[in-house]
């Protein structure tokens, strides 16, 4: 049995029919056909799926899709603005050495913009903490860090 | 001295930070399938009967695979030791029995479950030192039978065999003034790259396009060629980025049963892989080691000796394991002065899922044993664990353990500048302290070749059979040709990751990218630098020799006025003139040594530009619950000279973090029955962002002579940073808690129980 929802990503409105158990991350990736955000582990332990509902950060592999119906949810594709212009956290992880593999980095961007949206001047503890349900095996953190400190700095 | 004067954007960094990038699980395509594998339902047992037929019945199911579907041909790097497919035993729980395609990954899912399988269970064995007990069940009774290198020393079990030795370390025991006996035993762990392994296939005629999340294409080419019996050219491996690889990723995996699924199914199939499958299945996890050492010294602290028995855990198939126990006895030896050696190391297979190279194989793992070795041989002699290591570490000239005589290194400068970043001896709680580790690591000198282009409007564009997996060292390679052209890295666009396109590389492995892809990148364009100033000879009529290129032009010497610049030039050649460059510099010869005395040797009997290593941690103790803080490390690496800034210190960076996980956390538990009871990151913890101190990073510029190393007398990066962390680790935990901890992971469990004893 498919449910019609209408799931609002980037701005822009997707009308969906899917099925009750299905998790947002997967309607994300196929239906709506976004595959910025990832699956690295299925039950909430990396945050490489993070996406922003109605502002807050979720793993939507453990978010049912239903449960976003008419909500707004951002992904890392809703980062960057219209004109195609990097997010000053995005531009800044490529500057400080953030990224590598890349295949956290969606999810990282998207912490940390929650982060800076609900305190523009994190400490280092605060930006660690921040970004803690987000694993990344290749940067050590360290340039992650760096970047959003440089952000923060910047406002 | 460093090629990156100002900062360096990768290219596929936009790519990357916007999400618009793909990875292989991105990939979808017109009538794809979705591919899941049958694994064994045992760790040890013999399959007598195998019924697909149910699963073949279910509505959306295309394709059901086993043994009797593929070539029977058996594989392996070292020892042909494994099939893409169990036929007569399974040998661990992660091994296929069958795979299918069907529509969706349910009904692939319900297909899998619906196959029956009868198995009769046998003995299993998952302690490498009683698989070398006479009468242990053989895991592979045939395994004499079976191809392998003729450099493998094989009996039984034991599926290779290395010593080394240099001296006479039995009289050189007996006259030590004081002897330390020490065991050591290193839980396996894993290489956990946050993208789980995906591949899809897609035939065309009889030929095959497999995208796969490889770090070794062209390893992954020869893999499927040799399993299904194609040509090589008949086989094409695409990776599109890469997420993360740590060695995980390295040598020949699913490619060939997708490829296989896809040829049934007639059509494209994709596998992506779940965490679960992730941890069970890829045969390239941290082999565990059970070390025991023994090291004679005067009373002056000169080592005149020192003995080691290695067994280290092949797992189930030998995948390219086969050179760790040499590699292994080198790292218990260590990068230290010794009059006399004997290391024996084993490789024991075991009924657990294989091993293989991740980052810096053997060596975290027997440099945290032989580092807290070392510190328990200077308390034995009351002296300082930096002093005794200064008296012994090696220097210019000096020889390392099968007589290879040092030239160009600095590591007695990585350790005075690690113990002075650090602060070495100030005044500390008391419940901290520093502990200091020295570790070492070879060069890997491999052929591999690039070309460079000259496009019609002066832009280029660099044709390389090397992989990125995420360190930045493809990216990177515009640095060096652009240096050489007179251009800027920004002009450079990057063909890479693909087996029709690029010639041969080894691949994201073995630190070897920059080390010889950029040597081969240079060539390419020097040899097209060369075409730039015949042609620019011939248009500004000049004499050859008398043309310098600089700066996107060529101009003749003291007139800077008569002068054409490379997309002059470009358009002049363009439909008469090829500007194109081909490289591939020649491999590096191997440094002498005297391994006469050795055995099983499979290339690791001298260091090729040897990099070398000190890492010094502040660490706080909790003397109530054993947990483990470390506040601080200091990381010196001499890695000759360092090429770009940003991504060798990214390097540093997430080795150190990844050093402390295996520290502290990371470590596979396995039940009676052989399987790992924690295969998700609920339960095998990494480090977070929260969890990771700051790190200071030194360099000591050490470059090699021109020929014995990398571009510029470069070393290998990427391995390095995560060698000596743990050692580094377990010596202020013993300085703190006045403990050693034996096992690794040193879980807080583990400190206290140490503490208690």
């Amino acid at each position: 049995m498919r449910y019609d929802a209408t799931l609002k990503v980037n701005g822009r409105a997707y009308p969906v029919a899917i099925e009750p158990g299905r998790n947002l991350l997967s309607v994300l990736r196929s239906e709506v056909g976004l595959t910025g955000a990832k699956e690295g582990c299925d039950d909430s332990e990396c945050g490489a799926c993070m996406v922003l509902l109605d502002g807050q950060p979720v793993n939507s592999c453990s978010y049912l899709a239903l449960q976003a119906d008419g909500r707004e949810i951002v992904t890392i594709e809703g980062l960057a603005g219209e004109d195609g212009d990097l997010h000053p956290l995005q531009q800044a992880f490529l500057d400080q050495g953030g990224v590598q593999c890349g295949f956290c980095t969606p999810g990282m961007l998207i912490s940390a913009k929650a982060l800076l949206d609900r305190n523009p001047s994190p400490d280092e503890d605060e930006i660690r903490l921040a970004l803690s349900g987000n694993l990344c095996r290749c940067t050590g953190y360290s340039g992650i860090v760096r970047a959003v400190q440089a952000v923060a700095e910047q406002r | 001295m460093a090629t990156a004067e100002k900062p360096f954007i990768r290219q596929d960094g936009k790519d990357k930070v916007t999400g618009l990038g793909r990875y292989t699980a991105d990939l979808d395509m017109t009538g794809m399938l979705q591919a899941k594998f049958r694994y064994s339902d045992h760790a040890h047992a013999r399959i007598t009967r195998i019924d697909t037929s149910k699963a073949r019945a279910l509505p959306g199911v295309f394709a059901v695979i086993t043994h009797e579907d593929v070539p029977d041909v058996r594989y392996g790097p070292f020892v042909q030791d494994r099939r893409l497919f169990a036929k007569h035993k399974v040998r661990y729980e992660g091994e296929l029995v069958a795979a299918v395609a069907a529509l969706t990954n349910e009904i692939a899912q319900r297909a899998v479950e619906l196959i029956e399988v009868d198995y009769e269970p046998l003995e299993i064995v998952s302690d490498v030192e009683a698989a070398l007990q006479p009468g242990a069940p053989l895991l592979h009774e045939e395994w004499a039978s079976y191809g392998a290198s003729e450099d493998v020393v094989r009996e039984g079990n034991d599926c290779s065999r290395s010593t080394i030795l240099k001296g006479d370390p039995d009289k050189g025991m007996a006259e030590a003034d004081i002897v330390v006996k020490e065991r050591y035993v290193a839980d396996m762990s894993h290489a956990v790259p946050i993208e789980p392994h995906a591949v899809v296939a897609q035939w065309q005629g009889d030929r095959v396009t497999i995208w796969s999340s490889t770090q070794v294409p062209f390893i992954a080419r020869s893999g499927v060629a040799t399993t299904l019996e194609l040509p090589e050219a008949h086989v094409r491996i695409v990776v599109p980025h890469l997420g993360g690889g740590f060695g995980g990723k390295c040598e020949f995996h699913y490619e060939a049963q997708v490829a296989a699924l896809a040829r049934v199914a007639q059509r494209p199939v994709r596998l992506v892989f779940s965490r679960r499958e992730e941890f069970l299945a890829p045969d390239h996890r941290r082999e565990g080691q059970v070390l025991e050492l023994e090291t004679g010294v005067r009373r002056d602290g000169s080592i005149v000796a020192r003995r080691g028995r290695l067994i280290l855990d092949n797992g189930a198939y030998s995948a390219d394991a086969p050179f760790f126990p040499q590699l292994a006895a080198m790292m218990a030896a260590g990068p230290y002065k010794i009059e006399n050696v004997f290391v024996d190391a084993s490789l024991a297979y075991t009924n657990t899922t294989p091993s293989g190279s991740v980052r810096a194989p053997t060596a975290p793992q027997a440099c945290w044993a032989l580092e807290q070795h070392m510190d328990s041989v200077a308390g034995q002699l009351g002296m300082d664990p930096v002093e005794f290591r200064r008296l012994n570490i090696v220097k210019n000239g000096d020889e390392g353990p099968t007589r290879q005589v040092f030239e160009d290194i600095g590591a007695a400068e990585t350790l005075e500048r690690a113990v002075e970043l650090i602060g070495y001896g100030k005044e500390l709680p008391d419940d901290e302290a520093i502990g200091v580790a020295v570790g070492w690591w070879p060069s890997f000198g491999i052929a591999s070749g690039a070309y460079v282009k000259i496009n019609g409007d002066g832009s280029a564009t660099i044709i390389t059979g090397a992989q990125e997996c995420g360190t930045g060292a493809v990216m990177a390679l515009p640095l060096l040709a652009a240096e050489i052209l007179g251009m800027e890295p920004e002009s450079f666009s990057l063909l890479y990751q693909d087996t029709d396109a690029g010639p041969f590389d080894s691949g994201a492995s073995g630190s070897q990218t920059t080390f010889n892809n950029g040597r081969a990148v240079m060539a390419a364009a020097n040899d097209v630098r060369e075409q730039l100033l015949d042609l620019a000879a011939e248009q500004l009529e000049a004499n050859r020799d008398d043309l310098e290129l600089k700066d996107g032009a060529v101009s003749v010497k003291g007139s800077p006025t008569k002068s054409v610049t490379i997309p002059e030039l470009a358009e002049a050649a363009h439909g008469s003139t090829l500007l194109l460059g081909r490289g591939a510099d020649a491999v590096p010869e191997m440094p002498a040594s005297d391994a006469a005395g050795c055995t099983g040797r499979l290339g690791m009997e001298s260091f090729l530009a040897p990099t070398f290593i000190t890492h010094a941690v502040r660490c706080k103790v909790d003397r109530e619950t054993g947990v483990v803080r470390v506040l601080e490390v200091a990381a010196v690496h001499e890695s000759g000279r360092v090429l770009n800034p940003i991504g060798a210190n990214g390097q540093v960076e997430g080795g150190v973090v990844m050093g402390i996980g295996m520290a502290t956390l990371e470590g596979s538990l396995l039940g009676e029955d052989a399987r790992q009871l924690n295969p998700h990151l609920l339960d095998y913890k990494l480090q977070t962002a929260s969890d990771s101190p700051p790190i200071h990073i030194g360099w000591v510029d050490s470059p090699t002579k021109p020929g014995a190393g990398g571009p510029k007398g470069s070393k290998g990066i990427g391995e390095p940073p995560c060698v000596p962390t743990p050692g580094a680790i377990a010596n202020a935990i013993a300085q703190v808690t006045g403990a050693r901890v034996h096992q690794l992971p040193m879980t807080p469990a583990r400190v206290w129980e140490a503490m208690q004893r």
